[in-house]
């Protein structure tokens, strides 16, 4: 076991919601109970293996860790490989503390078909964690659509009255942008290696787009709109595609964080799902939008990037606003709460677009607040509705009379929200803000970002006291019962990492340092004022194992006959290459006309 | 021509053939000698021929591509895997068919014996090298094609099916034979590797005739295979036959024909590449694009099959298309990712082909399984027997069949981790290496709005309630096998395709004449 532990524990924490996943489908349906426990020990023995991981995470070594790399479709050049940089092991921890507290949270408000509830919680942990700690394109591919399933089913199931539209509108938002991302993806796999070496693995298609990108940068440096004279294949492949494919990449990415003008399913995801697809939703599955920014669009293509990073940095401050805007004109508090979500991720995208360390790290750290804060909300949401029924603030008021300590809480996770000093939110804004004014964006980007943050207080404060202070204005808020011991514990833990994170970030912010400076040197690499060297920015990680022993499938076939190929043989008669011979290569080698068949026939 | 001294030798590579028509003999003979109504062992005799078949398929399906028949015909892998995909779906089929008879006390022997000889037919018609036996084995499947849409021959719809598709088969037919007529009267000849020459000089000395002839030919195979705009017959057709004969059609028939497809424009297509290469691109775009079109509205899930298996028609020709180099020019035209013209790699293409194929007949007879054993008998033919709403609640009353056809829609719909995924994975990839990108761009969003018509079952399956009403259709081993077998190939060819993709990489096609 313990040697599972040390070579696989990537692996282990992957895969440990799924094993529980299954011996959750083995139960009877009607044992809730039971499901129900099975479940939260799944969750909190993935939470503990991922609390392993975090801390075997060591800050200032190696920028890929706890690699597992084993063969997988040789065809293809795909191999399973999974391994953690700073910010994915720090989402990985967020999703696996998310785990258990979304199985609490739905203890008592999911009563019917639990067991699939659960299963698809575990699917859906298991494939979250996976797309986080793949290493190999095809992987993450698969793990990133898998994503989609349970979650579809846990919003168009156990949804609100609205269900099957808004989980039909996320699946297909979702599915448009990445089956885009795949052809941009194959078409990366075509152009970043030569033919025999192809491959779909992260690091040796990045190692390999280096020299090429450098060219690019430096042709574009010279010459905007240059063709390039002179450069090699790849670099030209890079020039007159390397924009399309980010944009593609950035579609899809783009669709799930959601960047403005994209963002549209996402109030009605969040307001019909039920309170676990919320938090989950927003506590991880949205920053699997920004995670792909920073860990795949941007560096992969950072001069396509560049050129396109005015534009998205000017969508990212509009989501800010715009989301802020749309928080204040709400009558429902499920869609209020999904539109500060627009906001916050703009924040994110800032942060990450500034191309600062401090910008980044303020983006990473901000990806993890969102998780706890926003979580947080739409769980003491949840608690809210399960006993009222309905979403309008106007049905509230003066509530903090009936439930002082459900107001307590509330009014932390707020803070939490809207940054003020000594919470989680702050550290992450402030190094936004930072990080933005720093960099090299106009300084109106800046300006209108910190705006954001008056708004946000602005909308958070306003809701909070128009459902917490004033008078009780509703005879049904008369008889609220304040928290239980089960929702209190569901909470606490949201309200200890608020204040764990704002008061000593330290920790949290180291792990992140190596991951940010390579983001950053990555996303700027053959930029004018900086100068590193290829060697600086390339990525190490584990070889592909060797074949144990080569187990051929068949031997190579002998030649049939001399005579019946010989109109056809070219350089080398290999029968391998005869029978694929591409017909353009045929045609060259085809004989006078048509005479071999006579010669042939007996 | 004189005919030739067969030895035992040579009937070595049609054996799986001969297994499935030994197979379908005696099931005919044992029918005349049958005493009792007692009918449970013909499926089991059916179902043993396919396997072995498939068995012995597979099994050469590492030797050496080879003539044989003097190049009338030739066995190479792609043939022979084309002839295990076929036994693999007809395998199914039968499993299916075996409760959906026995329900309708229609088990007879000619029924399988009917799909037995529409198999030969078909694993003969991936290895036929020339026009004549290409178009009589054509000829098989397709007849007993027919008489299988018309079995269960009470009440309208099957009539009509039948009706249709046989004066419509017949048109294909005559299509063909009229462009293969053609064929030999510019060249002289009947045999595929011999026409090659003398075709390209007629190009040039007689173009209208030898384009009219390729056209010709073109279109009798777009018609069998149901592309845009040819695909009229496809969805009455499907709609009326009996559902497990639709399995067949749409996994076996479809296959078969590909493969001869494939073989006769490999090497008509060396005649004049560019030409073929934008006819195949234009088909398989319009298909592609149409058939994932007309099933968006489709309420009824049956005909809805028939449309999407006309789209998957189209992503199967995009693998085609992307054996012939493309022209520089228009909106079908090759973009090259790298400098250079864009290197044409087969292997990949035809491992892309053959693994769909693989891909969409697993996924295609898991879900027509589902869809007839959802089908009372006592619902008659009335379209109410496949409408949508047959699927609601299924979850909580069936989560078994449920869950399996979901992983079929997801694997319909290219969602990993399914083997259709990994089928549209390797397509594309043949695709965007033969500089297909405009084409595999547009087949990818026509993909996405297809998920749209499978999701509408899952979510009819798993978030609307079940009716009050309805009587669920008893379980029956040999379905329930089907079902889970396909279920399990789907999530597991999609997981690990590593051992099959491997074998498919060795699939290349023959192109001597003996």
């Amino acid at each position: 076991m313990s040697g599972l532990f040390d070579t696989q524990l990537l692996s282990v924490v992957v895969f440990v919601p799924a094993v529980f996943a299954l011996l959750v489908l083995l139960f009877p349906k009607d044992e809730h109970g039971l499901i129900r426990v099975t479940s939260l020990v799944g969750m909190g023995v993935g939470l503990w293996v991922t609390g392993l991981l975090y801390a075997r995470f060591d800050a200032h070594g190696p920028e890929f860790q706890q690699e597992v790399r084993v063969r997988w479709i040789d065809t293809l050049g795909a191999s399973y490989h999974l391994g953690v940089d700073g910010l994915a092991v720090s989402l990985m921890l967020l999703t696996a503390v998310l785990g258990p507290l979304v199985v609490l949270a739905s203890w008592d408000s999911v009563t019917h078909r639990t067991k699939e509830f659960h299963v698809a919680l575990l699917v859906l942990q298991t494939a979250m964690l996976g797309a986080l700690a793949s290493m190999d394109l095809v992987l993450f591919y698969v793990f990133w659509e898998a994503m989609l399933v349970p979650m579809y089913l846990l919003i168009g199931v156990w949804g609100s009255e609205e269900r099957q539209m808004a989980a039909t509108k996320f699946f297909l938002y979702t599915l448009a942008g990445s089956l885009l991302m795949l052809v941009a993806l194959l078409a990366l796999y075509f152009i970043a290696l030569p033919a025999p070496q192809r491959s779909f693995d992260y690091a040796a298609i990045y190692n390999s787009l280096l020299a090429a990108t450098r060219e690019v940068s430096l042709c574009q440096g010279r010459d905007p709109v240059g063709q390039c004279p002179g450069a090699t294949p790849l670099a030209l492949a890079l020039l007159r595609y390397g924009p399309w494919m980010f944009a593609a990449f950035a579609l899809a990415f783009a669709i799930k964080v959601p960047m403005f003008p994209l963002h549209t399913w996402l109030p009605d995801a969040h307001v019909q799902a039920p309170v676990a697809g919320s938090m989950i939703l927003a506590g991880v599955m949205l920053k699997m939008g920004t995670f792909g920014f920073w860990r795949y669009a941007i560096p992969l293509f950072p001069v396509a990037a560049r050129q396109l990073r005015p534009a998205l940095a000017a969508l990212a401050v509009t989501g800010i606003v715009y989301g802020a805007m749309m928080c204040l004109a709400q009558r429902d508090i499920k869609k209020l709460i999904a539109y500060s979500s627009v906001s916050h991720l703009g924040y994110c995208m800032l942060g990450m677009l500034a191309l600062t360390t401090e910008g980044a790290t303020g983006s990473a750290y901000q990806m993890l607040n969102h998780g706890v804060s926003t979580g947080a909300l739409f769980l003491l949401f949840g608690m809210l509705y399960a006993r009222r029924h309905t979403r309008l603030l106007s049905d509230y008021g003066g509530i903090a009379k009936v439930m002082p300590w459900f107001a307590a809480l509330f009014l932390i996770i707020t803070f939490s929200s809207i940054a003020v000093p000594g919470t989680n939110g702050f550290v992450g804004e402030f190094l936004v803000l930072l990080g933005t004014f720093k960099g090299t964006l106009p300084m109106v980007f800046g300006v209108l970002a910190a705006s954001g943050v008056i708004l946000g207080a602005a909308y958070m404060l306003w809701m909070v006291q128009r459902v917490f202070f004033g008078e009780l204005t509703h005879r049904e808020n008369l008889h609220l019962t304040d928290v239980t011991g089960r929702e209190l514990a569901t909470a606490l833990p949201f309200v200890a990492l608020v204040v764990v994170m704002g008061l000593s970030p330290q920790p949290f912010l180291e792990r992140l340092a190596v991951s940010s400076e390579m983001f950053v040197a990555r996303a700027s690499f053959a930029q004018d004022s900086f100068h590193q060297s290829d060697e600086a920015v390339r990525m190490s990680v584990r070889p592909l194992p060797a074949l144990p022993s080569p187990p051929l499938p068949a031997a190579p076939a002998p030649l049939p006959t001399a005579d019946a190929m010989a109109p056809f043989k070219l350089g080398r008669p290999h029968p391998a290459n005869l029978a694929v011979l591409p017909p353009e290569r045929l045609l060259a080698a085809e004989p006078p006309p048509s005479r071999h068949g006579e010669e042939a026939t007996p | 021509m004189t005919l030739p001294d067969l030895t035992a030798a040579d009937l070595q590579p049609v054996l799986p053939a001969l297994v499935l028509a030994a197979g379908a003999s005696v099931l005919l003979l044992s029918e005349v000698f049958l005493t009792t109504a007692s009918r449970s062992h013909l499926a089991l005799i059916a179902l043993g021929s396919s396997v072995l078949a498939g068995g012995v398929a597979l099994a050469t399906a590492f030797e050496p591509a080879h003539a044989v028949f003097q190049g009338l015909a030739v066995q190479d892998p792609f043939s022979s895997f084309v002839t295990v995909v076929v036994c693999l779906g007809l395998a199914g089929v039968v499993l299916l068919s075996a409760d959906f008879l026995k329900q309708r006390q229609a088990e007879r022997g000619e029924y399988y014996a009917l799909m037995l000889f529409a198999a030969a037919g078909m694993s003969l018609l991936a290895m036929s090298a020339e026009l004549i036996t290409l178009f009589i084995n054509l000829e098989v499947l397709s007849v007993s094609t027919y008489a299988l849409t018309a079995f269960l021959r009470r009440g309208p719809r099957p009539a009509e099916a039948a009706f249709k598709y046989f004066i419509l088969g017949a048109f294909s037919a005559a299509l063909f034979l009229y462009g293969s007529a053609l064929l030999y009267g510019v060249t002289g000849t009947t045999r595929l590797a011999d026409m090659v020459g003398p075709l390209r000089t007629a190009m040039h000395t007689q173009p209208w005739l030898a384009t009219c002839a390729l056209a010709l030919v073109a279109a009798g195979f777009a018609f069998k295979v149901a592309a845009v705009p040819f695909h009229m017959w496809a969805p009455d057709v499907y709609e009326g036959a009996p559902t497990p004969v639709t399995a067949l059609m749409s996994a076996g028939v479809k296959a078969a024909a590909f493969a001869g497809l494939v073989r006769v424009f490999l090497f008509l297509g060396r005649a004049d590449p560019e030409v073929v290469a934008l006819a195949l691109s234009a088909l398989a775009v319009l298909t592609m694009v149409g058939g994932n079109l007309l099933a968006l509205p489709q309420r009824n899930v049956k005909r809805m099959l028939a449309y999407s298996s006309i789209a998957h028609a189209g992503y199967l020709l995009l693998g085609v298309a992307a054996l012939f180099p493309h022209p520089g020019t228009g909106v079908l035209a090759a973009t090259p990712l790298m400098l250079g013209s864009p290197a044409v790699n087969s292997a990949d293409a035809y491992k892309g082909i053959l693994f769909y194929l693989l891909a969409y007949t697993v996924s295609s007879v898991g879900a027509f399984g589902v869809l007839s054993v959802l089908e009372r008998h006592a619902d008659g033919d009335g379209a109410t027997a496949w409408d949508l709403d047959r699927f609601s609640g299924l979850a909580q009353r069936r989560p078994g069949w449920a869950v399996a056809m979901a992983a079929f829609m997801l694997s319909l719909a290219g969602i990993p981790p399914t083997v259709g995924f990994m089928g549209k994975l390797l397509v594309f990839r043949a695709a965007v290496d033969s500089g297909l990108l405009g084409l595999a761009i547009i087949g990818v969003l026509a993909s996405a709005a297809g998920a749209y018509y499978y999701l509408r079952i899952v979510v009819y399956m798993f978030m609307r309630p079940a009716p009050a009403e309805g009587v669920l259709p008893e379980k029956y081993w040999a379905t329930e096998l089907a079902l889970v077998a396909s279920a399990v190939a789907v999530v597991a060819l999609g997981v690990l395709p590593g051992r099959v993709a491997d074998w498919l990489s060795q699939s290349g096609m023959f192109f001597g004449t003996r």
